[in-house]
């Protein structure tokens, strides 16, 4: 019998496990939904400033969803706000955002010390959660989820002006992308000092539709390898989750160092598998389908998803706060029969 | 050697194309030195170089930083040629309010949209993030908008669309606008279950699905 860390553990380092694990890893991909919220009574906003509250909620998550993770911190502005932005931490039902961006250019950027994040209450905060669970739960695997090299890039510079820095300011971008991924590598390493079993990157504004198969590997890959590679030093193993159609990037897929590759809805994850000879897979219960579909239909759909050979299950991308818990579990369960 | 009208339009079509503020901005001053009717340079020089490089952003030939870099040499133009248009010319643009409904980490796709549907001579309000419902519906009446288009992201709920929809209805007003709907999560069926009028998968189906709208009674 595996426990839920061994089974994500040697599925994403390509040993054998009992079946597939079934989990969210937190951050973009959290499943702090209001049904949980609300049965329990720890709630969003608060469980994005304290650990106290975070390990609570987080407990819950895991607890009332069936995922078999902990899946921390359940926002994508922790990295952001300490290096700069100003946050909107939004409410029970709506996630935070960034209020305003520190920097209207690339050129603007000041570089703060390296290990700024961790130095912050909410970095603080998710660091102290991770420590706290996984020594209280140590079956489960906690996984620090990072908001990926572009995604905050693009959340302390204005986004619009950022995207097209890349080409026409493609020195000063990559210095202030290396930057922030230098920052993302220190806070990971105390993640995972800190009993993280698994270091998990989503990077949203880094897609193919957005940034196309060049700019994609010019700036994705180049950055989400490196904080992959030295992640990996220190001896985790990583997700990386590309959102959007990957049907253009395959190639740049191919490239990426994380153990698993998780995707968004619309990819066929077998077909993608075969492309990418038989890379590690997650993913990709359409999120549409937890929200608006019902628990039977969710059954029967990650019962087919079963039959792809996909490595790990999980949802396909960000869950709205507003899926009803019966379908999550629907999902969960479904996984677990096996 | 002066070039002919058409000659310069097309040349400022390729500015555009090619993301070259400069020669945008050389060719514009050029066309109103050379006594070129500065709205028929718009909409024949910049505006079709705009629509160019839609269509390549629907082939995935660009993509969204090239397709703002085009828009930076359309403006630079616009920005030159528009003092010069005349009142007549003017024609009567529809007005269409925009906004995200529940707010993500960003705005990237809605910030697009607008950028397209402005240069495509559409006359863009923008709401914003976290609009509730009842701010799109009053905007829309105030504004006197033909298009409400809004968008949802990934991670929210996308409940404020269908209330959107519901609060035309119960104002009275709902065959006043025409509404459509954008965004990670949202698709076609999802317009239709809600009763919006229309659905754009990206920023230039956006432009088409705005023409449509705009057209029809």
């Amino acid at each position: 019998m595996f426990t839920p860390k061994e089974r994500l553990h040697n599925t994403l380092t390509g040993k054998a496990a009992d079946r597939p694990p079934v989990i969210c890893p937190g951050g973009m991909m959290n499943a702090a939904v209001v049904g949980v919220m609300n049965k329990t009574g720890n709630t969003l906003p608060d469980a994005h400033y304290t650990a106290e509250a975070m390990s609570n909620l987080a407990y819950d998550v895991h607890e009332n969803t069936g995922f078999e993770n902990f899946g921390i911190p359940f926002c994508m502005t922790v990295e952001a706000e300490a290096l700069g932005s100003s946050i909107d931490f939004g409410s029970l039902k709506c996630e935070p955002k960034i209020q305003e961006e520190r920097f209207a250019s690339v050129k603007d950027v000041t570089f703060m010390p390296d290990g700024s994040i961790e130095k912050t209450s909410r970095g603080e905060a998710v660091i102290q959660t991770v420590y706290t669970l996984s020594r209280k739960h140590p079956d489960i695997p906690a996984i620090g989820s990072l908001t990926g090299p572009i995604s905050t890039a693009a959340s302390i510079v204005d986004p619009m002006i950022f995207l097209k820095q890349l080409r026409r300011e493609r020195e000063k971008s990559h210095q202030v992308i290396d930057y922030v991924v230098n920052q993302l590598i220190s806070y990971a390493k105390q993640l995972a000092d800190n009993g993280a079993a698994v270091i998990s990157i989503a990077d949203p504004t880094a897609t193919g539709e957005i940034l196309g198969p060049k700019m994609f590997e010019e700036y994705a890959v180049l950055y989400l390898n490196k904080i992959a590679d030295a992640v990996h030093e220190y001896g985790i193993p990583v997700i990386i989750h590309i959102c959007g159609d990957v049907r253009m990037i395959k190639p740049q897929l191919h490239q990426l160092h994380g153990n698993v590759l998780s995707v968004d809805a619309m990819v066929d994850l077998k077909r993608l598998k075969d492309d990418l000879e038989n890379k590690r897979t997650m993913g990709n219960i359409s999120t549409y389908l937890l929200e608006f579909g019902n628990a039977e239909k969710v059954y029967q759909r990650t019962k087919n998803l079963l039959t792809k050979n996909i490595d790990v299950l999980a949802p396909a991308c960000g869950l709205s706060t507003s899926t009803p818990l019966e379908n999550i579990t629907a999902f969960t369960t479904a996984v677990k029969e096996i | 050697m002066t070039k002919t009208k058409h000659e310069l339009y097309a040349l400022l079509s390729d500015a555009v194309v090619g993301m070259d503020e400069d020669t945008a901005a050389a060719l514009s001053r050029e066309a109103i030195g050379a006594g070129y009717d500065a709205y028929e340079t718009i909409e024949q020089g910049l505006a079709k170089g705009m629509e160019r490089a839609g269509k390549l952003f629907d082939e995935s030939e660009y993509f969204v930083p090239e397709l703002l870099m085009c828009a930076d040499a359309l403006n630079v133009g616009l920005d030159i040629l528009r003092p010069h248009i005349t009142t007549e010319e003017r024609s009567e643009k529809h007005r269409i309010v925009i906004g995200v409904i529940e707010g993500d980490t960003h705005d990237i796709g809605k910030n697009l949209v607008k950028l397209m549907l402005s240069a495509a001579g559409f006359d863009v309000i923008d709401l914003g993030r976290d609009v509730p419902p009842s701010v799109f519906v009053e905007r829309a009446i105030k504004e006197e908008a033909k298009i409400i288009m809004i968008s949802s992201l990934m991670t929210t709920t996308m409940d404020g669309m269908e209330e959107t929809v519901q609060l035309l209805h119960e104002k009275g007003v709902r065959e006043k606008f025409k509404v459509a709907v954008g965004g990670g999560p949202v698709s076609s069926g999802f317009a239709e279950k809600i009763g919006a009028d229309g659905y754009a998968s990206n920023a230039n189906q956006a432009v088409k699905l705005a023409n449509e709208l705009a057209q029809s009674k």
